[in-house]
């Protein structure tokens, strides 16, 4: 024996492991991805089985790409992802920045913002469309229905009468609603992940080398300056961390799609999947493929994205 | 020009005042130089000259003008700080533009003033590096750059040197003076080291506890320490602090003598000890000596050649015309 096959040898259940656990269900989604299963058809009893007799070919993906929810589920994703990516840094920025400064209260204001990450997304989900959202009785309808009241109480009221009557009744935002789906998710995940980007954005804050603000100070540069050159700079990286890990989390949303639509106006690749999977299983595969290929383009995107301001 | 005035400074962090009313003049050129031991309140005195920390009262002048009030930007001063504090994500060349950059400076004068400030500091074949490919000298060069291309009225150095090691450190100090000798621009120079501030400074502040001990020339601090405080700190090896019947016989509390001061013999002389450790150095020799009354132990600068061991016995013999004698407060009597 060599002095390398024993170190193999000890190593390969392990590798074995890791193979059988990725490449077992990457292969029966492939498979299933190119013959026609699905779980109940009565004219065609023979396709509730699998089996390679029942053979499709590309048959499924072309059923998929043809399908009409599936580029509208592509953007969708890719526009759901990026703007909740825009506004978790941009407020994680913001909101860290404002806490790094020294005030009474700040660490229970710190639990406080950290706090809705430990929430879980179908009750995050739950709790915004209901109580939050809700046009009716949601704090937005409360909140529109009380304005609604105080503006046409003025309308009567001597002098200034005039100049509210000219304001037009508010009508809530229906977040159920085809247009609005989309957004409402944006919003609730937004909400539950900008801690987790204050919480890496803060401790990278506190490593910031306090002479270099000193020196910047001297050097003659206002708060926008030191921010422009000294700060962002410095949050390079914790910013590509911050998107990368996002993106993978996102790319796979479906709790709140589920809770707040039901998929209605606002789809995106694993809600096709699980809508697909209802009956039809070489369908839903194939859609799996397209997505592991989607979160490879974006995950060799994000790679070098990440590489490159770990470089400098 | 570059006079600075320190009226009646105070400095309080919460209840502590670390700075009590201060006093101090640094003329127009001078290479002031700010000693004394670690908390002693030497930075911060920087610090509130640069306007970094607000002076709880009193008044600090530039050329006559009252600049407490002034923003540091807009006070016409430039520091180097310890740790360089260079912009890790500029270039050499960014770095250096910085300050004109912020001042809208037309990009023809900051080539202009970047490319003599290189070449006076031998850094034109680093301009477009970034500080983490450069040595610790380097970097503090690039400090000195952006402090240069302002065109300050007076420098401001923050123990620029303690992160470099010791020959380098030797090196910079001499560049750092020569600095001096050219552009004849105030400098104010915070250091522990006092080696650093004699070979380097016009003018020596010695502080303690936020307390100015004393102010002068190098040598007159040497040959004239106002008190304990200051004569235990300047020179090297320590000078030593004698209280015994020794001091008494001349009319003092304490009598300090400094090793260089001493004669030394293996016959004769006036104090009698034996040799603790000897450090030999090549060109002197420090002889450490228990068994002298009121100071143990006693150092002894001898010439590099004598071979005194461990446990041999010695006679001393001060030289009476150096003896310093301070009264039973510390204070130097003439």
């Amino acid at each position: 024996m060599s002095n390398r096959t024993l170190p193999r040898l000890l190593q390969s259940p392990a590798v074995l492991l890791l193979l059988v656990w990725m490449l077992i269900p990457l292969s029966m989604t492939l498979y299933f991805s190119f013959i026609r299963y699905v779980l109940n058809n009565l004219r065609r009893p023979e396709w509730t089985t699998p089996s390679l007799s029942n053979w499709r070919g590309f048959g499924n993906y072309e059923f998929v790409l043809n399908s009409k929810d599936f580029l509208f589920a592509i953007q969708n994703s890719l526009f759901i992802v990026c703007s909740i990516l825009f506004l978790t840094v941009s407020l994680g920025i913001l909101i860290a920045v404002l806490i790094n400064k020294t005030f009474p209260g700040q660490g229970i204001v710190r639990v406080l913002l950290i706090s809705p990450f430990f929430v879980m997304p179908a009750v995050n989900a739950v709790l915004w469309i209901n109580m939050i959202l809700d046009p009716v009785l949601g704090l937005q309808g409360i909140a529109v229905g009380g304005i609604n009241e105080v503006i046409s109480g003025l309308r009567d009221a001597p002098l200034i009468g005039w100049f509210f009557s000219l304001w037009p009744e508010l009508t809530p935002i229906s977040f159920r609603a085809t247009q609005t789906s989309a957004y409402a998710v944006i919003i609730m995940v937004t909400w539950q992940w900008t801690p987790f980007a204050i919480l890496i954005f803060m401790t990278s804050l506190q490593s910031e080398d306090q002479q270099q603000k000193e020196a910047a100070i001297l050097d003659g540069a206002s708060n926008w300056s030191m921010f422009r050159f000294l700060t962002l700079p410095h949050l390079g990286r914790p910013i590509a961390i911050v998107v990368m890990i996002q993106a993978i989390f996102h790319l796979s949303l479906y709790a709140e799609i589920e809770i707040v639509s039901r998929g209605n106006g606002n789809k995106n690749l694993p809600y096709l999947i699980g809508e697909f999977a209802n009956n039809n299983i070489g369908a839903a595969s194939a859609t799996g493929i397209f997505a592991v290929i989607l979160a490879n383009i974006v995950a060799i995107f994000l790679l070098r994205m990440v590489g490159k301001t770990l470089m400098e | 020009m570059g006079r600075i005035v320190l009226e009646k400074v105070t400095k309080n962090f919460g209840d502590t005042q670390v700075i009590p009313p201060l006093d101090l003049t640094i003329e127009d050129g001078e290479f002031a130089v700010f000693v004394g031991p670690s908390g002693c309140g030497k930075s911060t005195l920087l610090r509130l000259i640069a306007g970094l920390e607000e002076t709880t009262s009193g008044k600090v002048l530039i050329d006559d003008q009252d600049v407490t009030e002034i923003s540091p930007s807009k006070r016409g001063l430039s520091m180097v700080f310890q740790t360089y504090a260079l912009y890790p994500h500029m270039t050499v060349r960014k770095n250096i533009a910085f300050p004109m950059r912020m001042a809208g400076m037309s990009e023809e004068e900051q080539n202009k003033r970047i490319n003599a400030a290189a070449e006076s500091l031998n850094l034109t074949d680093y301009l477009d590096r970034k500080p983490g490919q450069l040595s610790g000298g380097q970097r503090q060069r690039v400090a000195i750059g952006r402090a240069i291309v302002r065109d300050p009225s007076a420098f401001l150095f923050d123990e620029p040197l303690s992160n470099l090691d010791a020959a380098l450190r030797v090196g910079m100090r001499l560049e750092i003076t020569e600095m001096h000798e050219r552009m004849q621009t105030t400098m104010i120079y915070v250091t522990h080291d006092q080696v650093e501030a004699m070979t380097m400074a016009n003018k020596i502040v010695v502080l303690q506890a936020g307390v100015i001990e004393q102010v002068g020339s190098p040598l007159e601090l040497y040959h004239k320490p106002r008190n304990k405080f200051v004569a235990g700190f300047i020179g090297s090896p320590k000078m030593n602090l004698i209280e015994s019947d020794e001091a008494k016989k001349h009319g003092a509390t304490t009598i300090g003598i400094r090793p260089e001061h001493i004669a030394v013999s293996d016959s004769d002389g006036i104090w009698k000890g034996t040799v603790g450790v000897a450090e030999h150095l090549g060109s002197d020799t420090f002889i450490h000596i228990h068994g002298i009354d009121g100071c143990d132990p006693l150092t002894v600068r001898a010439a590099g050649d004598v071979s005194f061991k461990h446990g041999d016995t010695v006679y001393l013999t001060p030289d009476e015309t150096q003896i310093h004698k301070f009264d039973d407060m510390g204070l130097r009597i003439d």
